[in-house]
């Protein structure tokens, strides 16, 4: 059996509360398994202990109790974050530097260095589509822009674990859609991801696995399709049925235990519909 | 947190402890060196204001030094002697190791100031005029020997209260003391031995003194051998009947 | 879109547990912030200042002596001044800044240990302070030795008549009032004390919750580091006082560092010189308080929750 991408037990986090007696239960006995190669969704309210647990699972804080591992190393040790490439939520970076400049400074703190790493952004510039920015300031950047650079600082090392907050909050449908992408084209290439989203449409599209968290705790867990999927329904979609099938079909399920709950046309979502309008569904 | 903020006084602490006797001896070294001799005082918080005194607190002496200099230049453009005056004294605590403050100090109260009290079109009395003018020097002659006092490791005040005496109180025998202190010093002027020697040989007491330091001036050589020195050496020859065959000068028949 | 074929990198090398590269690399970043962000504008005040002050006291009827004090008391105490609020402003927005732009999450979240990323920071202000000091340092020269050539040029014309072993020892005397050798220890503490408060400042910045905290912070313990010696000197002595003042006067002298220590320039512009052994230890204790500074700095941020 592989070695889980990330791994947490039994954890607990608790925040004091400067001068009083009471504190804060951010996160209570979490246990989750991320496997490699999954894209995972830990989805929750807000206050509900998602960026706490990822700031432990990236080390960026202490947990109270219980241990989170990446790829089998503790992930309170540095070393741990080799395989690790993060992007906050609504990162600003450094405004001074180029979009070339912040990939060669990820980079140089990776471990990278000369003519290796300066094609490595190369790469990485044209795989977010952004050589055309690679010499303006990060201060002249979009959104969009912004999020996909960061997506780029996160892949710069060749992680095997990418941890997104957000990737596209704030960002046009267009540029949602480019980076929802990125992430399906990781994927591809077995890069694990774990993902924290309050958009749910795009969770559901590109998660094979998700985590409800509430009030720290994990309430749900498992494969998307398990969860979501209404046990007792089955879904039947028709092409070119004329008003005389749909009533035989009608005829049959009234013969027998079933029932038709609804009968209506399908519909496109939103999202495709305002491509469609716009011209980005190219 | 409370944790890391308890080890973080605690290194303080640690650090702090053993660094303060540390500091207590390089301090001292510093003021053995004469580093740091100024000494603030309400008086100079009266004097200089709070904000000149928090600069002055907070490392910028100097700066609040010149500030005040250029105060008492105006002031002397104005002939204000007394805020004159009281300038200097800030000025000098302030920067006790500064000898062109204490120098020029005396030289502004001693033949400035006093050069203007003999003459105050004001003052119609002459004996209040004289008066005022001793005053001054008075004045000057304090600040040189608090100076001196301040820097006893620097040739020049010794030099310039010298030349107080000589020219200001009429007093040879102190100004020879004090050319001669002046001469003392290894990086002096070579002037300071010559002009010990000519205020000695103006001392009706000391002559025979004076001629020896004369003599043995003149021994070191040409270089020594100027107008006035040779002049005094003449003098005090004829003044002492050396015999012809002792002297070690003979000045050129007149044509 | 181009999801282009990303080529595969060399094979990982084992993680350094301290890497000079990444120190490197931080502190460059942090010297490029500093530079981008045009703080190097206040050189330009500098020189401005330190012309105009030579000028004005060319206007007034100054001796020479008078000039040069004035020149090199107004340079060296603007460089005090500028190189002091640098270290604190540069150094006390910057943990705040990157906590707030959520980049010390992406830095932190590589594999750079936490003192790396505080010595990074650190280096990068410090480079940033040597630079300023020694471009003020080289204008500072340039206008010392302009006005002594001018003062010797007018001595030259007024030495007509004057013996030349006297015009020689004028002009020695002149070049005396401008240049000694301690004006390079005097310069270099200038520059420790501005280091000294920059890893001060970051210490503060650690714990602080807000910029405008620790700034007001630094300068608090600035004011209070300058009379700090007097407190020692209480806490040494046995004054008739009250124990609660002696109590007091002890924490402040362990707590606070003497910068009077550091205040050299007053006196060396006056004429003193300073022992290789005691600028030697001065410079030393700077250091020290540098490293003290530093650690702890470390110790604070290694534990805190970002």
């Amino acid at each position: 059996m592989a070695t889980p991408a990330i791994s947490i037990r039994n954890l607990t986090k608790v925040y004091p509360i400067p001068f009083r007696s009471e504190r804060v239960l951010a996160v209570k006995n979490l246990s989750l398994d991320v496997e490699p190669g999954q894209v995972y969704g830990l989805l929750g309210p807000n206050g509900s202990g998602k960026s706490t647990t990822m700031k432990i699972v990236l080390g960026l804080v202490p947990p109270t109790s219980g241990t989170t591992q990446i790829f089998g190393r503790d992930s309170s040790m540095v070393d741990s974050r080799e395989d690790v490439g993060f992007l906050p939520e609504n990162p600003y970076f450094y405004k001074y530097l180029t979009g070339f400049e912040t990939l060669m400074f990820y980079g140089k703190i990776c471990g990278l260095r000369g003519a290796k790493l300066r094609d490595r952004a190369g790469e990485l510039l044209k795989l977010v589509s952004l050589e055309n920015a690679r010499d303006r300031r990060l201060g002249g950047y979009s959104k969009g822009m912004l999020q996909r650079i960061g997506l780029a600082q996160a892949l710069v090392q060749e992680p095997r674990l990418l941890v997104l907050d957000e990737p596209t909050a704030g960002v046009d449908p267009a540029g949602s859609r480019e980076i929802r992408d990125l992430i399906l084209d990781f994927k591809s290439r077995g890069i694990t991801i774990l993902l924290c989203s309050h958009l749910l449409g795009q969770v559901q599209e590109i998660c094979d696995r998700i985590g409800i968290l509430h009030r720290g705790e994990l309430v749900r867990e498992g494969k998307l399709e398990d969860l979501i999927s209404i046990e007792n329904q089955t879904e039947l979609i028709l092409e070119n049925t004329s008003p005389e099938l749909l009533g035989e079909i009608q005829a049959l399920v009234n013969k027998s235990n079933a029932r038709v709950v609804e009968t209506r046309k399908p519909q496109t979502t939103l999202e495709r519909f305002f491509l469609d309008v716009t011209g980005g569904n190219k | 947190m409370r944790k890391t903020a308890a080890v973080a006084v605690a290194i303080l602490a640690l650090f702090g402890a053993s660094k303060m006797h540390f500091e207590q001896q390089l301090a001292e070294e510093h003021r053995a060196a004469f580093f740091h001799g100024a000494k603030l005082n309400l008086n100079m918080r009266q004097q200089i204001g709070q904000l000149g005194f928090l600069a002055a607190l907070s490392g910028f002496r100097s700066v609040v030094a010149d500030y005040l200099w250029i105060e008492a230049h105006g002031a002397w453009e104005r002939t204000e002697w007394g805020r004159m005056a009281l300038l200097f004294n800030n000025v000098t605590a302030l920067e006790p190791r500064n000898v062109m403050f204490w120098d020029l100090s005396a030289w502004h109260m001693g033949y400035n100031a006093s050069n203007f009290a003999i003459r105050n079109p004001k003052e119609p009395r002459q004996a209040l005029r004289i008066k005022a003018q001793r005053e001054y020097f008075k004045l000057a002659e304090d600040f040189l020997l608090r100076g001196i006092e301040n820097n006893p490791d620097h040739y020049k005040l010794f030099e310039s209260l010298a030349t107080l005496y000589k020219e200001k109180f009429d007093d040879h025998y102190k100004a020879s003391q004090y050319y001669d202190k002046a001469a003392q010093f290894p990086f002096s002027p070579s002037y300071e031995k010559r002009f010990a020697a000519y205020e000695l040989s103006r001392c009706p007491d000391h002559e025979q003194e004076a001629y020896e330091k004369l003599v043995k001036l003149y021994r070191m050589g040409e270089n020594e051998w100027l107008p006035t020195l040779l002049s005094r050496l003449n003098y005090l020859q004829e003044k002492l009947n050396i015999p012809p065959d002792q002297r070690v000068y003979t000045p050129p028949a007149k044509k | 879109m181009n999801p282009a074929i990303v080529t595969t990198l060399p094979p990982k090398t084992r993680h350094k547990f301290f890497s000079p590269a990444r120190v490197s690399a931080i502190a460059c970043n942090t010297l490029l912030e500093l530079v981008r962000l045009k703080v190097f504008y206040f050189l330009l005040l500098f020189a401005l200042l330190i012309i105009g002050c030579s000028g004005f006291t060319s206007i007034f009827d100054f001796q020479f002596q008078e000039q040069f004090q004035i020149l090199k008391d107004v340079s060296l105490g603007s460089m005090s001044i500028f190189t002091l609020m640098l270290s604190i402003l540069a150094t006390a927005m910057m943990l705040p800044k990157d906590i707030e732009d959520r980049t010390l999450y992406t830095i932190l979240a590589k594999p750079v240990p936490r003192f790396e990323y505080i010595m990074g920071k650190l280096l990068g202000v410090f480079s940033l302070l040597l630079i300023s000091t020694l471009v003020m340092s080289a204008m500072f020269v340039i206008a010392l030795y302009a006005k002594q050539q001018i003062v010797i040029n007018n001595t030259l014309h007024q030495g007509a008549g004057i013996p030349p072993d006297q015009v020689k020892a004028m002009i020695e005397g002149v070049k005396s009032q401008t240049f000694t050798v301690s004006l390079i220890p005097c310069l270099i503490t200038i520059y420790l004390k501005s280091v000294l408060f920059a890893a001060l400042t970051m210490l503060i910045s650690t714990f602080a919750t807000s910029s405008i905290f620790t700034i007001f912070i630094a300068f608090t313990v600035y004011f209070i580091g300058s009379i700090e010696g007097l407190a020692r000197e209480y806490w040494y002595s046995t004054p008739n006082g009250s124990e609660t003042a002696k109590i007091l006067m002890g924490l402040v002298a362990l707590f606070f560092p003497d910068l009077q220590l550091f205040n050299l320039v007053d006196d060396i512009v006056a004429g003193n010189t300073i022992a290789m052994g005691l600028f030697v230890k001065t410079a030393g204790l700077g250091v020290v308080y540098t490293f003290v500074y530093s650690f702890v700095s470390y110790v604070v941020f290694a534990f805190k929750e970002l």
